[in-house]
């Protein structure tokens, strides 16, 4: 929490930033437990009320927080969240503070996912040193939704360019926008399916891009709105086409651990592998002599703590996904296809595989491929690191790494290398986070419950349901 | 003043004691203790041990007793002298006590009496209580050498059937993994003064970081070092031990401050078998002491031909497996894929190691042979970078080729 001298300064500097954009009112988002937006706005002459925390509001009325309780609770904006709303048509300019949840006395609310995610945070510091995440997001634009029946007019594919389609148009105009709010970009293109499109966000502290992740998806659907067409997050909206996926690359420390030990003088390798007169023929063919020896000696020559990382990750991947994939549609993403993630493998270049752990230079870089971009960033986030701390604590390993296809491996080999299917459905994900304590516990009982009670409602509201898959193929034959 | 019954009690309570101690003398154990104090109370008497496995009961002929006093005892209520009692059929009351060495509980004595007990007998159930926590604290010390010599014989190669192991393990109380893997450890330049402290830090270390969870890791010590024998009834903790192995240096430099240490670890060898992953674990550290130094621990397969070149193989049978296990997973790749990387690998030694004409020779383009390099790397698992792999892979392919 600031000081009040921080605080006040903060207040000025935000303050004299507004007044110089013309911003009349602030926005304070905040996330509920499923990770919806939420937003209370108050005029720019309340900020102080607002950073000193006298904004309140009703929690009785958001789902998972303190239902059938009038409660007033306290909102706290965190002021380095600070950025100007992307302008709509001339429109006056907003602010906009993203908040934690405190309960009336002022202390720390339990089911505020934002403040679960700050509390793992904090207790991973010392095992992940500098953790910082990269986001690769992936959606659909829509030309139009007719009966709730998505329909593009995009006819691309990967990397493709089509200077003249209005979604093409509409991700450039997100991207900017966001960028003008101060996320930076490192990516953006079109991803395998017409209509499919992917961001990439710049490695920045965890809670920072679980922030970002929250407005890109806010920003997304405004912009897009714009251009007439509709931006969805939701895993599987078409089922012939390729789903939507929300990679997480996780970096930590400043470079890889040194050896205790100091190399044996006796082994060490050449400088270069080559025999002089090689390397001086493919010199001539400009081809750099590091390139060379990077494409020969790319694999880890020892095994590296950060293994109990992605130990962690699998250890707990079936409940994290309850978490990761939050939705019945999410399980319709994680088939054998389009190199979703099915099993609990890691592997340094397989598309496939839930884990990646390339080969790099600097700090760690660890990529988790399963979650999906409409969960909640703040507790998929949380989850996940609370599975790497329990990965190292517990020195858990993850096995081999997989060369090759997850999707060949056979039945015998799952057994023998440990590894497990994913959840195929949202029922199964929820029993899974039922039977980890660790990730109960990282969650915290308020959270826990309402997010699993929230998602068993909806799981049996989707399983009454009479889908029209079923009438298509059963009216007529029974 | 003594009064007469209080000393008619105490020379009971005298005599029984006495008895007790002439029985646990002789040899009668359990089963002879628990009748003695059957016959004396005229009660059943079951005796448990703190697993709830059944180790001797008593007095039963003409009286209901249960397989286990578990399910009573849960029910039951406790009093100061850690006396558990617990309700009967017919208003009855049964009485358990704890059977204790020092703090650990080895086991129950549960008394099952026609009427309820007089307290005398519960004195009595006392004193067999004590006398039963001699007697099981003598078979777990003997328990303890039974494991062990089940381990000396599996490691002396003493079994010759495999059925014949399990069994002889499973009557010592001692659950036989599949498989194992052994890790051989050993720390040099500890301090004098604290070896023997720090000796014991460096097998807490490795026991935390090769940790099982199907079965018990067996500690063989010798000298200043160690071998664990590591369950991996499953590829995938065979891969774990091995990581796990690869981390110790790391783990340990952080407490155990001027340690140096070097290991090897064997391959998987089948419980029966568990001699020779020993041997390789021992092997392996002997050579990367020697050829590549402190510090690290690397496994009997990554030390390709050096175990051969040790050993001195001694046929060509010897030197075609060898070849053969080097080069297996390249040729199934080759199979199954209709790739040609043993042919590529075995081109580029014969043009020594120059890619241009390598690629001329398989009229690819060099960076075709780049792909390929990389691919026999990762497939193999052994660094075209590294000097000692590339010996490896000479020695397969000349091998492969001198036997064709």
């Amino acid at each position: 929490m600031p000081n009040k001298k921080n605080n006040q300064a903060a207040i000025d500097r935000i303050r004299t930033q507004a007044q110089a954009a013309g911003v009349r009112q602030i926005r304070l988002f905040f996330a509920d437990v499923l990770g919806a937006s939420k937003c209370i706005v108050i005029p720019l002459a309340d900020l102080d009320k607002a950073l000193n925390g006298q904004v309140t509001f009703d929690g009785g009325s958001i789902d998972g927080f303190v239902r059938d309780q009038e409660i007033d609770m306290i909102l706290r904006p965190d002021p380095s969240t600070f950025a100007l709303l992307p302008r709509i048509d001339g429109a006056v300019p907003e602010g906009r503070l993203i908040c934690d949840i405190a309960m009336p006395d002022g202390e720390p609310f339990e089911g505020c996912p934002r403040t679960t995610l700050r509390r793992i945070l904090d207790d991973a510091a010392e095992i992940l040193p500098n953790l910082r995440t990269g986001i690769e997001v992936e959606f659909y634009l829509f030309d139009a939704l007719t009966d709730d029946i998505p329909r593009t007019d995009d006819v691309a594919s990967y990397f493709d360019v089509s200077v003249s389609d209005r979604g093409e148009m509409a991700r450039t105009a997100i991207v900017n926008a966001l960028e003008d709010m101060g996320i930076a970009i490192s990516a953006a293109h079109h991803e395998h399916a017409p209509g499919q499109h992917e961001i990439d966000l710049s490695a920045t502290s965890v809670l920072s891009a679980a922030d970002q992740l929250f407005t890109l998806r806010l920003v997304a659907k405004s912009v897009a709105a714009r251009f007439g067409i509709h931006a969805t997050f939701m895993p599987k909206p078409i089922e012939n086409s390729a789903g939507s996926g929300l990679h997480f690359y996780f970096h930590w420390g400043t470079d890889r651990p040194q050896h205790a030990e100091p190399p044996s003088p006796e082994p060490t390798p050449p400088d270069f592998p080559l025999e002089p007169s090689a390397y001086a023929l493919d010199e001539q063919l400009d081809l750099d002599a590091q390139e060379l020896q990077a494409f020969l000696h790319d694999r880890h020559e020892e095994p590296d703590e950060c293994l109990y990382g992605v130990g962690g990750l699998l250890a707990h991947a079936l409940a994290c996904t309850a978490i990761c994939n939050p939705l019945v549609n999410s399980y319709k993403r994680l088939v054998t296809a389009w190199d979703a993630p099915v099993y609990t493998v890691w592997s340094q270049r397989s598309a496939n595989a839930l884990v990646r752990l390339p080969n790099t230079t600097g700090s760690i870089k660890l990529e988790m491929r399963s979650p999906d971009p409409a969960c909640n960033p703040y507790l998929a986030l949380g989850v996940l690191v609370a599975s790497m701390v329990d990965g190292f604590r517990t020195k858990q390993l993850p096995g081999a790494a997989l060369i090759g296809n997850t999707y060949e491996l056979t039945a015998e080999e799952k057994i023998e290398r440990g590894i497990r299917h994913l959840p195929k459905s949202l029922r199964q994900a929820l029993d899974e986070l039922a039977h980890d304590t660790v990730i109960r516990n990282a969650l915290g009982d308020h959270i826990y419950h309402a997010f699993h009670d929230a998602k068993i409602r909806e799981y049996e509201a989707y399983r009454r349901a009479v889908h029209p898959w079923e009438r298509k193929t059963y009216l007529r034959r029974y | 003043m003594v009064d007469t019954a209080t000393a008619t009690t105490t020379e009971a309570v005298l005599i029984f004691s006495e008895e007790l101690t002439r029985i646990a003398c002789s040899g009668g154990g359990i089963k002879a203790l628990a009748t003695h104090l059957a016959q004396h109370i005229e009660a059943a008497v079951l005796v448990e041990d703190a697993e709830w496995r059944h180790l001797a009961l008593s007095g039963a002929t003409g009286r209901t007793v249960p397989a286990s006093a578990r399910d009573l005892l849960g029910k039951g209520h406790t009093t100061a002298s850690g006396a558990m009692h617990f309700s009967l059929p017919g208003n009855r009351e049964g009485i358990a006590f704890p059977i204790r060495a020092g703090d650990s509980l080895l086991g129950r004595l549960s008394i099952f009496p026609d009427q309820t007990l007089r307290e005398t007998d519960s004195a009595f159930a006392r004193l067999a209580a004590t006398s039963l926590a001699i007697e099981l604290s003598r078979e777990q010390g003997g328990n303890k050498n039974r494991r062990k010599s089940f381990w000396d014989r599996l490691l002396a190669r003493a079994y010759e059937d495999p059925i014949e192991a399990k069994d002889d393990a499973t009557s010592r109380g001692i659950t036989l993994a599949s498989g194992y893997v052994a890790v051989a450890i050993e720390a040099e330049g500890l301090d004098e003064n604290s070896a023997t402290s720090k000796h014991a830090d460096l097998r807490r270390i490795c026991l935390e970081a090769l940790r099982s969870s199907s079965a018990e890791i067996v500690v063989v010590e010798r000298g200043s070092g160690f071998v664990f024998l590591c369950p991996a009834p499953l590829e995938v903790d065979v891969a774990n031990t091995r990581t796990a192995a690869g981390l110790i240096p790391r783990i340990a430099s952080k407490t155990l401050v001027g340690a140096k240490l070097v290991g090897g670890v064997g391959r998987y060898a089948d419980a029966i078998d568990a001699a020779r992953t020993v041997e390789e674990a021992r092997e392996a550290m002997f050579i990367t002491r020697r050829l590549f130094g402190i510090g690290r621990v690397i496994t009997h397969e990554e030390l390709g031909i050096y175990p051969f070149i040790l050993r001195g193989a001694s046929s060509r049978e010897d030197w075609h497996r060898l070849s053969e296990h080097i080069l297996e997973k390249l040729r199934s790749y080759d199979a199954k894929h209709q790739t040609e990387l043993i042919r590529t690998l075995a081109l580029y030694f014969t043009v020594g190691q120059n890619v241009k004409t390598a690629a001329a020779e398989l009229n690819v383009h060099r960076h075709t042979v780049f792909y390929r390099l990389r691919q026999i790397a990762e497939i193999s698992g052994l660094n075209l970078d590294s000097p000692h792999d590339q010996l490896t892979l000479r020695a397969a392919i000349a091998i492969d080729t001198l036997y064709a």
